[in-house]
C-alpha cells in the first residue's frame, strides 16, 4: 500500500468535496419548485451582491428559505453521524456499531417525547430536550461501562445496549399517552426528519454554531486518528507502544456522543448512514483513520444530501422521511459494494 | 486491500454518484414545466404583493395560539387538508383555491386542483410555489412543523383546531373572515345550524344510544371525549361507550365485551354501498372470537356511519343526521307532515354548493 501522505488525504477530500458540491448544485436544483441550473447562478450571484429586490420573492423563499438550509443541515447530519459511527467503531472494536448503539438515539428520543408531552407548542423545545436526553444517556452510559474506573469496550456496548432497550420501552409506553398531532410529530421525528424549521429565526447563526460545535468534535476525534489504528490493532500492543488508551478512549467516546446528540436533536433518528458510510469509506480508501475520519465525515454528507433530493423528489410533491431513504437506498449499495470486495 | 481494488472501487464510486446525478437532472429536466420562461409565476406574485400593501393586513391569533398576519383581500388559498378543502367548497370559494393535498376528494372537482402533497408531509417548496396569500391547515391531521415552517418563510398560515361540532361551526366562520366571505359563512353555518337544531328537536329528550365508535378495528381505536366525533355522536343521540383522556385510544376487546355497548358503530374503509358494508362488516365482525361476545353484535346493532363523519367539514352535519336517524328510527319515522326523511349524506353535502339542490331538500325535509 502506498504511504499515507498529508497531500494524498487532501487530495482525497478534494476530490469528495467536488462530489459534495454537484450533488449540492443538483439538490438546488430539483424538487417541486422548477429552478434552472442558470437561475440558482442567477439568484446567488444576485444574492452576493446585494440585489435582492431583483429575485422574485417565491425564489428567494425556496433557495434561501428551504434548500439552502436544509441542505446545510444535511451536510451536518450526515457528516455528524457518519465521523461518530468510525469513532464509535473503532472504540468499540465492533463493525456493527453506530451512533445509536450506545443508546443516544433513544434517550434525544425520549427527551423529545417528554418535550412534546409536557410543551407541545414551544418552537424548539424538542431540540434542546432531545440534546438533554441524548447527553444524559451518554453520561448513564459512561458510568455503567466502565471497569476498573477504565471503559471497557465490551461492557459498554452492553450497557449502551441495556439503555437503549430501556429507554425504547418507555418511549412505548408514552407513546400511547400522547395524543393524534403530538404523535404524528414524534413519528416523525423517529423515522429522521429533515424538514422542522430550526429553533431560532437566526439560520445563519443557528448553523454555523452547530458546525461548530461539529468542527470542535470531529477535530477532537482526530488528533487521536494515529493512536486509535494502533488500538485497532491491539489494547495491549498499543498501550507498549506508549498510547495512553484511556485517554483516547474518553476522547473519542465524548466526541462521538457529542456528534450524535447533535445530529440527533436537530433531526431526529437518521439511520444507516452512520453504519454504513465509515465502511464504504474503509472499501475505498483503507482503514487508517487519519484518512478514514474526514472522508467517512464528507462521505455521510454527500449521503444524506442525496437520500434527501430523492426523499424530496421520488413522490414529489409528497416528502418522504429521509431515514426511510436512508436505509432503502443504503442497504442495497452496501451489499453491492461488499460484494464486490469480497470477490 | 492493495492499491489495484481501490483506484477501481473509486473509479465505481465517482461513476455511481455521477449515474446518479445524470438521472436526477435528467428527471429534473424533464419534469419541469417550461411554460413562459423564467421565473415562472414570480411576476404575478410581485404584483399581487403590491397590490395587497396598498390596504392593512390583519393580526389574527389561530386557534392553536399562533400571531398571524393575514394579507387583505386573500386571492389565493392553500389547504392542507380534507376538511378544510371541503370548506372551501362549501363556502363557494373554489376559485380562490390554489391548491390543496392529494387526500382531497370532496366534492370530486378538489381532485383536479394542484396538489402540495399528502398532509403530514406537503412539499413546503410546493405550496411557495403556489404563491398563497392564505394556508389553512387543521391540527387534526397536519404536522406544526409545517405551519411554523411557511410562517418562518412569511407565508401566512391559519391552523383550526376544532374539538367539538360548534368549534368547527365557529371554525368555519372565522375562516371565511379570514378571506373576506364574512357572509357566506354566516349563512353556511346558521344554515348547518339550522339542520343540526332540526335534528337536536327530533332527538334531543332521548336517552342517549352507548356506542363504540370504532376509527380502527386492528388494532382496535376509539375516540376520546375530547374530540370532534365525540361530540358529533353526541349530536347523533349517542356517547362513546369509552372514557378515555387520549384522543385516540387503542382498547382492548375485553374491556368492550365488560361495557357492552348498545351499538357498534364503524367508519367505511371501502366505497362500497353502505348496505353491502353493513352486512360483510357485520359478518366480519360475528367471525371475531371475542367480538361474538358482544351483544350488539349479535342483535346486529352495527351502524356504518358516513366517511364524512370523521372530517371536521360541513359534510360532518350530513353524517350527524344520517347516524341520528340509524340510531333512532323512531324519532325519524314520522316527520310532522308525516313523510319519511330519505336523502343521505352525498345529497346533504350538495345542497351547501348548489341552489337547486338546497330547494330540493327544503322540500325533502318538510
Amino acid at each position: 500500500m502506498r504511504p499515507l501522505t498529508p497531500q494524498r488525504i487532501l487530495w482525497t477530500c478534494a476530490g469528495l468535496f467536488g462530489v459534495l458540491f454537484v450533488v449540492v448544485v443538483i439538490s438546488l436544483r430539483m424538487g417541486a419548485y422548477p429552478i434552472s441550473v442558470r437561475d440558482i447562478v442567477d439568484t446567488l450571484y444576485k444574492a452576493a451582491a446585494g440585489r435582492r429586490d431583483e429575485v422574485p420573492v417565491e425564489f428567494w423563499q425556496v433557495v434561501f428559505g428551504l434548500r439552502l438550509p436544509r441542505i446545510a443541515l444535511g451536510i451536518l447530519v450526515g457528516a455528524s453521524l457518519s465521523t461518530a459511527g468510525a469513532g464509535f467503531q473503532a472504540l468499540l472494536r465492533n463493525p456493527l456499531a453506530d451512533p445509536y448503539v450506545l443508546g443516544v438515539s433513544s434517550g434525544a428520543a425520549l427527551g423529545a417525547i417528554i418535550s412534546l408531552i409536557a410543551a407541545p407548542h414551544v418552537v424548539g423545545a424538542i431540540q434542546i430536550a432531545a440534546f438533554i436526553g441524548a447527553a444524559s444517556t451518554i453520561a448513564g452510559v459512561y458510568f455503567l461501562g466502565r471497569r476498573g474506573g477504565q471503559l471497557d469496550s465490551p461492557t459498554l456496548l452492553l450497557a449502551g445496549i441495556v439503555a437503549a432497550s430501556f429507554l425504547s420501552a418507555i418511549i412505548m409506553f408514552l407513546l400511547t399517552m400522547v395524543t393524534g398531532s403530538e404523535l404524528r410529530s414524534i413519528a416523525f421525528w423517529l423515522m429522521g426528519d429533515l424538514t422542522a424549521p430550526p429553533p431560532v429565526t437566526n439560520v445563519l447563526g443557528w448553523l454555523g454554531f452547530l458546525f461548530f460545535v461539529f468542527i470542535v468534535a470531529a477535530g477532537a476525534m482526530y488528533t487521536t486518528s494515529s493512536d486509535l489504528n494502533l488500538i485497532l490493532t491491539g489494547e495491549q500492543e498499543a498501550r507498549h507502544l506508549g498510547v495512553n488508551v484511556n485517554r483516547v478512549k474518553f476522547v473519542v467516546y465524548i466526541a462521538a456522543s457529542v456528534l450524535t446528540g447533535l445530529a440527533v436533536s436537530v433531526s431526529g433518528a437518521i439511520g444507516y448512514v452512520g453504519l454504513l458510510i465509515p465502511h464504504v469509506m474503509r472499501m475505498f480508501f483503507g482503514t487508517d483513520y487519519r484518512m478514514l475520519i474526514p472522508t467517512a465525515a464528507i462521505g455521510g454528507a454527500i449521503a444524506i444530501v442525496l437520500a434527501d433530493t430523492l426523499a424530496r423528489t421520488v413522490v414529489a410533491p409528497t416528502e418522504l422521511p429521509v431515514g426511510a431513504m436512508t436505509a432503502l437506498a443504503g442497504a442495497p449499495v452496501f451489499i453491492y459494494l461488499m460484494r464486490r470486495r469480497m470477490r | 486491500m492493495g492499491e489495484r481494488p481501490i483506484t477501481r472501487a473509486a473509479r465505481i464510486f465517482v461513476l455511481i454518484s455521477f449515474a446518479l446525478v445524470a438521472c436526477a437532472a435528467g428527471h429534473a429536466a424533464e419534469t419541469r414545466p417550461r411554460e413562459g420562461g423564467r421565473y415562472k409565476g414570480a411576476d404575478a406574485g410581485l404584483r399581487q404583493a403590491a397590490a395587497n400593501e396598498k390596504r392593512e393586513t390583519k393580526n389574527v391569533t389561530d386557534e392553536t395560539g399562533r400571531h398571524v398576519a393575514i394579507p387583505p383581500n386573500v386571492q389565493r388559498i392553500v389547504t392542507l387538508a380534507p376538511n378544510l378543502t371541503e370548506t372551501i367548497y362549501a363556502l363557494g370559494l373554489e376559485d380562490k383555491l390554489a391548491g390543496d393535498t392529494s387526500y382531497c376528494d370532496t366534492p370530486p372537482a378538489a381532485k383536479l386542483k394542484p396538489h402540495v402533497g399528502s398532509p403530514q408531509t406537503p412539499s413546503l417548496e410546493a405550496i411557495v410555489a403556489l404563491h398563497p396569500d392564505l394556508v389553512l391547515a387543521t391540527t387534526s391531521i397536519n404536522r406544526p412543523e409545517t405551519a411554523d415552517a411557511l410562517l418562518r418563510l412569511g407565508i401566512a398560515v391559519y391552523t383550526s383546531d376544532p374539538h367539538t361540532v360548534r368549534g368547527m361551526l365557529d371554525s368555519i366562520a372565522r375562516m371565511a373572515d379570514l378571506v373576506a366571505a364574512g357572509e357566506h359563512g354566516a349563512t353556511l353555518v346558521a344554515q348547518l345550524q339550522a339542520r343540526l337544531d332540526a335534528v337536536h328537536a327530533r332527538i334531543g329528550d332521548l336517552p342517549l344510544v352507548h356506542v363504540l365508535f370504532v376509527v380502527w378495528e386492528d388494532p382496535l381505536i376509539t375516540v376520546g371525549q375530547n374530540t370532534f366525533i365525540a361530540d358529533a355522536l353526541r349530536w347523533s343521540g349517542a356517547e362513546s361507550a369509552i372514557v378515555a383522556e387520549q384522543n385516540w385510544p387503542q382498547l382492548s376487546v375485553e374491556e368492550v365485551v365488560r361495557v357492552q355497548p348498545e351499538y357498534i358503530v364503524l367508519t367505511p374503509n371501502h366505497s362500497e354501498s353502505d348496505a353491502a358494508n353493513k352486512s360483510s362488516d357485520l359478518e366480519k365482525l360475528r367471525a371475531r372470537p371475542a367480538w361474538k361476545a358482544l351483544k350488539a353484535v349479535e342483535t346486529g346493532h352495527v351502524v356504518v356511519a358516513s366517511d364524512e363523519f370523521d372530517r371536521p367539514a360541513p359534510g360532518l352535519i350530513g353524517a350527524i343526521e344520517q347516524l341520528a336517524r340509524e340510531l333512532h328510527p323512531e324519532a325519524f319515522a314520522l316527520s310532522e307532515g308525516g313523510k319519511t326523511i330519505v336523502g343521505g349524506t352525498h345529497a346533504a353535502m350538495e345542497t351547501l354548493t348548489s341552489d337547486a339542490a338546497k330547494k330540493e331538500c327544503v322540500s325533502c325535509a318538510l
